[in-house]
């Protein structure tokens, strides 16, 4: 290789990067690098300053580019002296500290050598002359040097530190500093910086506080944060700084305000202990005086929440151990605080709680001492306040300081212990006697019960008869008290017992809350009973997801549904309010069978092992109710006589629910068994597997058979439950997947008899469909298309058969799209077909349009199996084809398209949406107007998840900015009730939802027109009847008020 | 601290108790848990056909207890507190009648300077709020300010509402105390 001629090109053209063939040559040892030093001679020495300036950063690149070990011990001296002599030149200045960084990481670059170019650089260099980025290059060089040298440089003694403090000093960029600031500290911990601590101070302490604010859309992306932080470090790194910084602290008190006062308390936080107890005790008291004022009076709870850590670390500092006697400082703060407690109803009252608290927390000695000071004063002005009204805020301080116990000696980190400190024995019996009394006393529930939960936690503290003494307070207000604000803090608080002491909650709390629930549901009038059955079971709800309850409350509900169900068929009682008993008991049925389904799913969700042990226990049980109801009536059916209970479709439909849940956490074998059953029992007509006791069913045959009665066909929904429960892989009772489903769909089609019906058959058809694509892979197609003839096309068929018929069509077609399967979209093709017959057929397309709202549900919460991308897919294959659809149709024939695709866009993810936007918001807008409110609520749910998905996109931004004025117009529509114009609640509340979202994201400029009309509007909204609506209407109509005021 | 406070140590309240005016729902809300009405799967009318469900309810009046959620968070104009936990104004103290609103508003202290401009935030959310067939009034409770008079007048004289309004930095201070009133007790 030429070196010469490759490097004079180079610098002829100015190009100063070493070319790739060049380095790997050095790299392979073809080339010294000497050579290309050589090659350099001319331009290195040269006096034209251009020229010299390229061949020195060519060779400084050419550092940089190669391979570190093939720079040797004699190049790196001679390079070394050689850059060495270059940094009194101005221009060579940048590329000599580039090479030398290079070399100073190099393993062959001696501590003389450190020493040698550190002195180079304090005697030749003038910081205050270059620009940032030099300046950079000079730090990052003594960084490079402090890294590997430190103790070379440690010995050149105070002309190191001398020269250091000279140079960084006036250093103002913030990329700077953050570097300088880690280099101080390294010097400040490792160097003998005592002689020359107010050099460091001046070079430090000159930047606090910071008040940096980055420059918008700032490329280097330093934060104010990271100065402060990296600052704090620093002056956090030397206790010689005490004698300088405290009094700084001090006289900054007074000054500062906002995030700057924040920084200092933060800063006192970090520095105090670092400082020492010596330091800090002769100005501890002033210093607790500027801590005071900002946790007594500041109004910002951040500046608050410094504060509270600075003066921790301040009595942290004063008495780290338990040794170190709480006097001087401590006992005046704990006085001050006494002295303010004494108005326990005040403000300060509650900052100089958290003053104790935060006392407690800082250390071992002077938190006993608070204890054994504060306590008996509040349990005496507990027991004989001045004033009744002081009592609640005085119980408030008392839980407050436990909890600040309990959060320390129950901490895994901390090593103190009640055990230990023993700083709650002695008031054992008060803080029990003020607890107890408080959970008694109205007003003084809530800080009772959040001192009591606090007690149970600190171990070692309450033995087993104090827990039960408070439990047995707690169960009280659970079940007498009307407060609903209080019942969920007992029921967080017995929760939380439950993890420690479950026996006690399991004797106590769970027979009590039983023995309450009523036998039989309270009157339609009695609003008081039910609100407290409903209490009571939201309370077993939440107790009882533990498993070592769990069994307790499957026994007492299926007990409570059984004496429910026979107690129906007495003689119908006094008629109250506007429903009568049955009503109130299958509502009562009902909020039980919810509570269990609540809290299977809960155990569910967390993975407990023991809810499908149950399932022999709950489900047949269930079974019975039902069954036994619905075939009792045919047999006898006197003229008195009241419908079962169970009966009630309601009450049917949740026992599906739950029946799938749990049959879904069945192993497959167990599926298999269990489906086995069910069949036979729907198919057959033999129950004897599925329900609990054989004597109370009348041995009647298939509810599916011809000629059942429509109590009876009800019970498809159980039917529907198990099979929406079972997995793909689950061996099935028959041979022939096709045939069962024919049949299911036979029954769907001419003998369900009505809507009810229809829809649990057509989710057993989906969920089989959808689980057993493969089985049925084959046959799907021929079945389709039989519908689509037999029931569909054929228009001399009722009006109802041919819905029916496009339903289960279109559930087919949904269970095979989540899957992706492309059956599904030649088998919609056909759909989307007839939507162009509007004029001949009018009823059946648009009812056909508004079934995409099938394929829209997805896969819901249902257990159903989908493929990534579904949605994308289906919705890629359906779109062009409505749109397409939509240009050729004239007039109202373009309804039928705009509601198809308003009824599918629940399907659609806002990215999607935002990728296509210029395809899918016209027609989202014009979806606006149409009239069926559902189909308006999609597309404005579309439209906020279209605004709250923050997009940096320019052209999505554009294109919402151009149509901002629709949307708000289309939108006042249809918040507001008129005649002619069908209308929700639900569209009425999603419509103003989408509207209060405009203010945040829309330039005010764009719809400042509009400002005046919309709050007029909205006006309007504020006489909605319904209050949830209202609620909406006043918080949107307010944020209108606030836009483009600048606050 | 800029300026010295009025009242710099107020006396903070826990969150009113409810009971008194819980409202009893009415209708199939009453017997019927809201999960259950919510779950279109449960489908309460087993005879509607899919589609114009969810007509329209009962009418469902503005009560005190509504008027009472629309001002319970506004901040106080000199602590971070709401006026609900100042008890400054009261679930008790409002009333409603036919198109009438009537709050009483009691100050913390009696020579509060602070309670017009409590009043103002009052009425300028209620303006905002409440539909405009409501005619609303907001006196000082009687006993609880020296200048219980001058104020009353000031607060519901139009002209002067108009006027404070239209001063810039009053209607800041007002828009500043009026951020939290969305809270609404949470």
């Amino acid at each position: 290789m030429d070196v010469p001629r490759v490097v004079r090109t180079q610098i002829s053209t100015s190009e100063l990067t070493p070319p790739q063939d060049l380095v790997e040559a050095v790299n392979d040892g073809k080339v010294g690098l000497l050579e290309i030093v050589k090659a350099l001679g001319e331009y290195l020495t040269s006096t034209e300053d251009e020229v010299r300036l390229n061949g020195l950063t060519f060779l400084s690149n050419s550092l940089k580019a190669v391979n570190p070990a093939k720079i040797n011990r004699q190049a790196t001296q001679t390079l070394t002296n050689f850059y060495i002599s270059k940094l009194d030149d101005f221009d060579s200045l940048p590329p000599a500290l580039g090479g030398l960084t290079v070399l100073s990481r190099l393993s062959t670059f001696d501590d003389d050598a450190a020493v040698e170019v550190y002195k180079g650089i304090v005697e030749n260099v003038n910081m205050k002359a270059y620009v940032q980025a030099t300046r950079h290059m000079v730090y990052v060089l003594f960084d490079s040097l402090l890294a590997a040298h430190r103790n070379a440089l440690k010995s050149m003694g105070t002309s190191f530190i001398n020269s250091y403090t000279k140079m960084v000093d006036g250093e103002k960029d913030p990329r700077n500093l953050m570097l300088l600031f880690s280099i101080d500290r390294v010097i400040l911990l490792e160097f003998e910086v005592k002689d020359h601590i107010e050099d460091f101070f001046d070079i430090t302490f000159c930047y606090f506080p910071i008040t940096f604010r980055p420059p918008p859309n700032d490329p280097y992306g330093i934060t104010a944060d990271d100065l402060k932080l990296a600052l704090r470090k620093c002056m956090a790194s030397s206790p010689y700084f005490a004698k300088m910084a405290i009094p700084l602290f001090l006289e900054k008190f007074g000054t500062l305000t906002g995030p700057s006062m924040r920084d200092l308390q933060l800063t006192i936080a970090a520095c105090l202990p670092v400082y020492g107890a010596e330091a800090v005790r002769e100005r501890g008291s002033e210093l607790w005086e500027g801590i005071k004022t900002e946790i007594l009076y500041s109004s910002d709870t951040s500046i608050e929440a410094a504060a509270l850590s600075a003066l921790e670390s301040l009595i942290h500092t004063l008495y780290p151990t338990e040794q170190d006697a709480p006097t001087g400082l401590a006992q005046d703060i704990v006085k001050q605080c006494l002295e303010i407690l004494n108005e326990p109803d005040k403000t300060q009252a509650i900052a100089a709680t958290k003053i104790l608290a935060a006392i407690f927390r800082a250390s071992s000695s002077a938190g006993k001492f608070i204890i054994s000071q504060a306590l008996p004063q509040l349990f005496r002005q507990f027991n004989s306040p001045s004033v009744p009204s002081h009592r609640s805020p005085i119980l408030s301080t008392i839980s407050s300081l436990l909890v600040a116990v309990q959060s320390v000696y129950s901490s895994s980190v901390s090593q103190r212990s009640q055990d230990q400190e023993q700083s709650l024995e002695p008031y054992r019996d008060s803080i029990l006697d003020v607890l107890r009394e408080g959970l008694r006393t109205e007003g003084l529930k809530s800080p009772a019960i959040k001192g009591c939960t606090a007690c149970v936690q600190i171990p070692n503290f309450w033995v087993k008869e104090d827990v039960e003494d408070v439990v047995r307070g707690l169960d009280d207000i659970l079940i007498n008290d009307q407060d609903p604000e209080i019942r969920p803090e007992v029921i967080k608080s017995l929760t939380t017992i439950s993890t420690h002491h479950p026996t006690i909650i399991e004797s106590l709390t769970l027979p009590l809350l039983f023995h309450n629930l009523p036998d039989s549901a309270p009157s339609a009038s009695d609003h008081i009973s039910r609100e407290k059955y409903r209490s009571i079971l939201s309370s077993l709800k939440k107790l009882c997801i533990q498993p070592a309850l769990f069994q307790t409350l499957i026994i007492r509900i299926t007990t409570k549904l059984d004496l429910l169900s026979s107690s129906s068929s007495k003689v119908q009682e006094e008629e109250m309010g506007e429903f009568d008993i049955r009503e109130c008991n299958i509502a009562y049925s009902w909020d039980l069978l919810n509570s269990l389904q609540n809290v299977i799913d809960k155990k569910i969700k967390e993975k407990h092992s023991d809810s499908i042990r149950y399932i022999d226990q709950i489900v047949p049980r269930l079974n019975t109710l039902v069954v036994s109801a619905s075939t009792s009536s045919t047999q006898n059916l006197k003229l008195d006589d009241v419908q079962p209970l169970f009966k009630d479709r309601r009450l049917i439909a949740i026992i599906s629910k739950i029946t799938e849940s749990l049959v879904w956490e069945l192993s497959t074998e167990k599926q298999s068994k269990w489906f086995n059953s069910v069949y036979q029992a729907f198919e057959k007509g033999d129950w004897a597997e599925v329900i609990h006791e054989k004597t109370n069913v009348g041995s009647v045959g298939s509810p599916l058979r011809t000629g059942a009665s429509s109590a009876e066909q009800d019970l498809i929904a159980l039917y529907a439950g198990t099979v929406q429960g079972l997995k793909g892989d689950t061996a099935l009772p028959f041979s022939s997947a096709a045939e069962f489903l024919s049949s299911k769909i036979h029954w769907t089609i001419n003998v369900a008899k009505d809507s009810w019906q229809v829809k649990h058959s057509l989710d057993l058809i989906c969920a089989f469909v959808n689980k057993r694509e493969s089985e049925l892979q084959d046959s799907l197609e021929t079945i389709l298309g039989s519908i689509w003839s037999a029931e569909i096309q054929d228009t001399s068929k009722d009006l109802e058969t041919r819905r029916r018929g496009l339903s289960v069509y279109l559930h087919i077609v949904k269970a095979i799209a989540l899957l992706r399967n492309p059956l599904s979209y030649t088998a919609l093709d056909k759909v989307i077909d007839i939507l162009s017959l509007s004029n001949l057929d009018p009823n059946f397309v648009q009812y056909a349009a508004s079934g995409f709202s099938v394929l829209a549900q997805g896969k819901g919460k249902s257990h159903l199996t989908a493929k990534l991308l579904h949605a994308q897919k289906l919705w890629n294959f359906v779109l062009p084809k409505l749109t397409a659809g939509d240009k050729e149709a004239s007039g109202p024939g373009r309804l039928v398209y705009l509601t198809a695709f308003a009824s599918l866009l629940p399907l659609v993810p806002a990215s999607l949406c935002l990728a296509d936007l210029d395809n899918i918001l016209p027609p989202i807008l014009r979806s606006l107007s149409l009239p069926d409110p559902q189909q308006r609520t999609n597309a404005i749910t579309t439209l906020i998840s279209i605004l709250e998905t923050a997009s940096d996109s320019k052209e999505v931004d554009r294109a919402i900015h151009q149509n901002v004025e629709i949307m708000v117009e289309f939108l006042l529509k249809s918040i507001i009730r008129k005649e002619g114009l069908p209308t929700s609640p639900k569209v009425r509340i999603t419509a103003l939802s989408c509207l209060s979202i405009f203010p945040d994201i829309i330039r005010f400029e764009i719809l400042h027109k509009h400002k005046s009309i919309v709050i007029r509007e909205l006006g309007k909204s504020l006489d909605d009847p319904l209050r949830n609506v209202r609620k909406e209407a006043v918080e949107c109509r307010a944020k209108w008020y606030r836009y483009g005021n600048a606050v | 601290m800029s300026r010295q406070l009025d009242n710099d140590n107020p006396t903070i309240f826990a969150p009113a108790i409810s009971t008194s005016t819980k409202r009893v729902q009415k209708g199939k809300a009453s017997l019927w848990s809201e999960e259950a009405l919510s779950d279109d799967d449960y489908g309460y009318e087993s005879n509607q056909s899919g589609l114009g469900s969810g007509g329209e309810q009962d009418m469902e009046d503005i009560d005190a207890e509504e008027v009472y959620d629309l001002l319970r968070s506004i901040t106080d104009p000199e602590h971070p507190v709401s006026l609900e936990a100042l008890r400054v104004v009261n679930p008790d103290d409002i009333h409603v009648a036919g198109n009438r609103v009537l709050v009483y508003l009691t100050p913390t202290i009696p020579h509060c300077s602070m309670s017009t401009l409590i009043g103002l935030s009052l009425r300028v959310r209620l303006l905002r709020a409440l539909p405009t067939r409501y005619k609303v009034d907001i006196r000082i409770k009687s006993g609880t300010h020296q200048s219980e008079h001058a104020v009353n007048k000031q607060l519901n004289d139009k002209e002067r509402v108009q006027a404070a309004l239209e001063n810039k930095h009053l209607l800041n201070v007002v828009e500043g105390c009026l951020m939290t009133a969305d809270k609404r007790g949470n």
